[in-house]
């Protein structure tokens, strides 16, 4: 039997509640710290305690970090699952399973079958917390089958535990204990196996939250106002544990006020009104927050508020499935409010750029007064990825066309809130408490003054100054990431963590013959450069993770007629990660219609 | 215009600002509208008590009375928001910039339908901000519809009967532990100003509903908002006088009977002037035993229902820096390059 090194895919079935995120946590951490390229993903119920969840390790020598097509290794800990979970296994696929649960076996002969009898094993080591010591036990076991180093496991039980004495040695006590086990009682008869690796570059995990949370601290963000709400939470949270490291003075006082508010509609009022006031404000939220944010969005835009919304997609529409990953937020924050809007919205496919996006954030807002989106998702925000390392600003704060001083703003010959003086779209203002210029700011209609106007020039060359705000700042915004081969004529464009799954998509469809190249769009509006990308292909795909293809919706109504046609729609969600055959299979589907 | 009248010495405040430093521009409401003489009663108020003009913000939501800032302060920055969501805004802008006196106006249905919600909130968090609500019952700018506050048994110019119970917005503060609450009278010029003044002295949220009658859609005599019917039927609890910390003598004249002295926040002196049982502000029990008398009898009563200054507004409960947000340097709030490689070597550790 040929070994199968590095390249395979774990599925460990829990209820969630029980402590196997820690375990899971440990096994990742530990492969991780072997050099071994794996990333984790956590498929969680809205729910506390006692529902189905399952977490998939994939193991992958070419770094694909998408879950795999298959389970190779099922883990079975939650009977609720039982069935369901031994039915999906291909032949030839292992079960390693907790055979103290009642009523339940595994009788498939295709399959190999390791029983464990995680329950009595825990309750020896501790009857208190043997719920939590039976994910620990699975771990020792596949340590053991997998050829897990001892040292590498050792240290990740230590930092998810951070340095706590007692819970660091029961969890080692029960990891020894599933190793013994395996070796007095199993016989390996399955090829997986790790192996170390040398690892070219230094990197570590982190989740994509932290990582906006840390980039909007670097940001100078001054006002954090937020209603809790999965899968965005832990951008709030995550700003909350780095402001006593990172903000805060030697008495104990900070210069980043959090605020958790009522509720999202609240919540956007006082990012707003941290931008009238001069400050940089944000939130986080979800699709469902966005939704009901909507008024203060138009507001936003209409009166030039800078601020900072950062929307981490789930499911929807409406509850929909609430810890599930989609991208089906981008028509509402393009456009989102009533009336003629458009809004800037940053795309981060990394968590690099989920950083390095948390701090431009706020200064796209104040340089084109107006609202900002950041969109994540959940996959991208709440599953541990790979980092190479934070950057720090490359440049300066831009706090944009702010008049702070007396002699600065009596030098103006003119001086209205919504004057155009520079010709770019983007007005100077002034701020309250300054004396500069008082106006009323208003969300109805306003001349160049900000004084209250219904004349249909007023309205017109407002609106129109607007448009050409924004759409000046479509070059300016990060531009797309391409990777291009001369000889191929299909462009695929793509956004956000689909970043995660692009690389295997394409390398299934050099299998299926085709040769394709990328385009992943980084921001909105669309950079000249997609339109370049669109010209030197024949043929163009647009991915995206939603039923509707909504950037494919987006584009094709901004593109020049004579290109439309050449641009197609390839989306589809399930509320999974993207899986890349599923995706690789329906481009393949659709470049098959489109040459037909 | 005459010699003699061209000459008088134009008459400043502490801050040797003329009243006109502290006026807008005109009013496009209805003529005789309570609205009006609330703002009048905002601009001596702020005159009077010599706030620097530009360092307050006008804060508003939407309708009748939401548009009134544009006809006080016009040395103000201003912000009208949106329906009934004021209070988030004028939060958001407090984080930043804590030195600024937050004066919000607000209506009947901005304050008790739509955005009752934000307005408890706001008390809540003790919010350091002077909230006005210019109450009369009824939906202006739609043309006359009940709002929230319409009195049951009351009736507008147009309909029928309001039969629904309304809410009492002093009541509601009261409960949830607003430190200032009064109510007024939007003709009862001197209790209001001197109301106002001291809640400009408060620091945390200090609300005043007043009544403000609709002389379009609910001034007729069946409405129990209409200049008549309060008139005729206000219980007023105190005479109210307000003395500035800068000038005590201001407005010295002991009354003869019983007094009440309440210090403010910034020193000055709000003195409540005993006229029938005296009313003791601190007893939060008495207040709400007050207004639902008045309810019972179908009267107003008027004056400083309740005062609380022990308790921390929102810049202490977020344990903010000293000087405003807004003031700090770039420098302040990015953090050092230094203290981003920590963080990575912790992480790649």
């Amino acid at each position: 039997m040929d070994a199968i090194v590095n390249d395979f895919t774990l599925n460990i079935a829990t209820a969630n509640g029980t402590g196997s995120q820690s375990a899971n946590l440990i096994l990742l951490d530990s492969l991780f710290e072997m050099g071994v390229p794996v990333s984790g993903k956590n498929l969680f119920p809205s729910n506390i305690s006692g529902l189905p969840t399952w977490y998939i390790l994939r193991l992958s020598e070419k770094g694909y970090q998408a879950p795999g097509d298959r389970t190779h290794i099922q883990i079975l800990v939650n009977p609720a699952t039982w069935e369901e979970d031994i039915e999906a296994l291909e032949p030839g696929s292992i079960i390693i399973w907790n055979s103290d649960t009642k009523k339940k076996t595994v009788e498939r002969e295709d399959i190999i079958s390791y029983p464990v009898p995680m329950t009595s094993m825990a309750r020896k080591i501790n009857p208190k917390l043997a719920k939590l010591v039976t994910n620990i036990i699975y771990v020792g076991v596949v340590a053991e089958l997998l050829g897990i180093d001892q040292k590498c496991l050792e240290e990740a039980v230590t930092k998810q535990f951070k340095g706590k004495a007692s819970a660091i040695e029961l969890n080692i006590q029960a990891l020894e204990s599933g190793r013994e086990y395996c070796i007095e009682n199993l016989t390996k008869n399955d090829p997986f196996i790790v192996e170390k690796r040398e690892r070219h570059n230094q990197q570590f995990f982190i989740e994509g939250n932290e990582a906006v949370a840390l980039g909007s601290i670097y940001g100078g963000c001054q006002m954090l106002a937020w209603y809790p709400i999965t899968p965005s939470s832990s951008i709030a949270e995550g700003i909350i544990a780095y402001i006593p490291r990172l903000r805060t003075d030697e008495d104990g006082k900070t210069n980043l006020a959090v605020i958790q508010a009522e509720d999202e509609l609240a919540a956007a009022g006082m990012v707003i009104g941290a931008g009238w006031a001069g400050g940089r404000g944000m939130t986080a939220t979800s699709g469902p927050g966005i939704s009901l944010m909507q008024e203060f969005i138009g507001l936003a835009y209409f009166a030039e508020v800078p601020s900072v919304f950062w929307d981490v997609n789930r499911v929807g529409p409406s509850t929909g499935l609430p810890t599930r990953t989609q991208q089906s937020d981008i028509s509402m924050l393009y456009e989102g409010s009533h009336g003629d809007t458009q809004h800037i919205v940053l795309i981060p496919g990394t968590v690099e750029e989920c950083f390095e996006f948390g701090w431009m954030a706020f200064d796209c807002a104040e340089r084109f007064q107006t609202p900002i989106f950041g969109l994540s998702d959940l996959d991208l925000g709440m599953n541990k990825w790979a980092c190479t390392g934070f950057e720090y600003p490359d440049k300066p704060m831009d706090r944009g066309k702010v008049v702070r001083e007396k002699d600065v703003f009596e030098a103006f010959e003119t001086f209205g809130r919504y004057l155009d003086i520079d010709g770019d779209g983007i007005p100077y203002r002034t701020l309250p408490g300054s004396g500069m210029d008082p106006i009323l700011y208003r969300g109805t209609g306003h001349n160049p003054m900000g004084i209250y106007s219904e004349k249909p020039d007023d309205y017109h060359n407002l609106m129109a100054r607007l448009r050409m705000k924004i759409d000046n700042s479509r070059d300016l915004l990060p531009e797309p990431l391409m990777r291009e081969e001369e000889d191929s004529n299909i462009g695929v464009i793509y956004l956000g963590s689909m970043e995660n799954s692009i690389q295997e998509i394409d390398d299934i469809l050099l299998e299926m013959g085709h040769h394709v190249n990328q385009c992943r769009v980084r921001a909105l509006p669309f950079h000249s450069d997609v339109e370049e990308f669109i010209r030197r292909h024949k043929t163009t795909i647009v991915l995206e993770i939603n039923r509707d293809g909504q950037l494919y919706g987006i584009l094709r109504r901004e593109l020049p007629n004579d290109i439309v046609t050449n641009v197609h729609s390839v989306a589809y969600s399930d509320g999974l990660p993207p899986r890349a055959r599923i995706y690789a299979n329906l481009i393949d589907e659709k470049l098959k219609e489109v040459n037909e | 215009m005459s010699e003699r009248k061209r000459e008088r010495a134009v008459k400043l405040n502490v801050i040797n600002q003329p009243k006109d430093s502290y006026t807008g521009g005109p009013s496009s409401l209805c003529p005789g509208c309570g609205h009006d003489q609330i703002s009048n009663v905002i601009i001596s108020a702020a005159w009077e008590n010599g706030v620097e003009p530009h360092r307050i913000a006008k804060m508003s939501g939407i309708g009748c009375s939401s548009k009134t800032p544009a006809y006080y302060l016009g040395q103000s920055h201003g912000f009208n928001t949106v329906h009934g969501r004021m209070p988030s805004v004028t939060t958001g802008a407090y984080a930043i910039n804590k030195d600024l006196l937050y004066l919000g106006v607000s209506g009947d249905g901005d304050s008790a339908s739509i955005g009752i919600g934000q307005l408890i909130h706001a008390i809540r968090r003790n919010m350091n901000m002077v909230y006005i609500i210019e109450n009369n019952g009824v939906y202006g700018l739609t043309k006359g519809q009940y709002s929230a506050t319409a009195d049951v048994g009351s009736k507008k110019r147009k309909g029928a009967t309001n039969e629904i119970q309304p809410i009492d917005l002093c009541a509601l503060a009261i409960n949830l532990g607003c430190t200032f609450v009064a109510r007024s009278f939007s003709g009862s010029r001197r209790q209001l100003t001197s109301i106002l003044r001291a809640a400009m002295s408060h620091k945390g949220f200090a609300l005043i509903d007043v009544i403000s009658p609709c002389v379009t859609f609910n001034n007729n005599d069946e409405s129990m908002k209409s200049y008549g019917y309060v008139k005729d039927n206000e219980v007023t609890l105190h005479m109210t006088d307000y003395i500035p910390h800068f000038d005590p003598m201001e407005e010295v004249e002991v009354p003869e009977g019983h007094y009440r002295d309440i210090t403010l926040h910034d020193g000055s002196t709000i003195r409540l002037e005993t006229i029938s049982d005296e009313h003791d502000p601190s007893d939060a029990m008495a207040a709400l035993s007050a207004l639902h008398d008045a309810e019972t009898n179908k009267k107003h009563v008027t004056g400083l229902l309740y005062f609380d200054s022990s308790k921390p507004s929102l810049d202490e409960d977020l344990d903010l820096v000293d000087s405003p947000l807004l003031d700090l340097e770039d420098s302040e709030i990015r953090p050092s390059k230094e203290s981003l490689e920590a963080l990575n070597a912790e992480f790649f550790s």
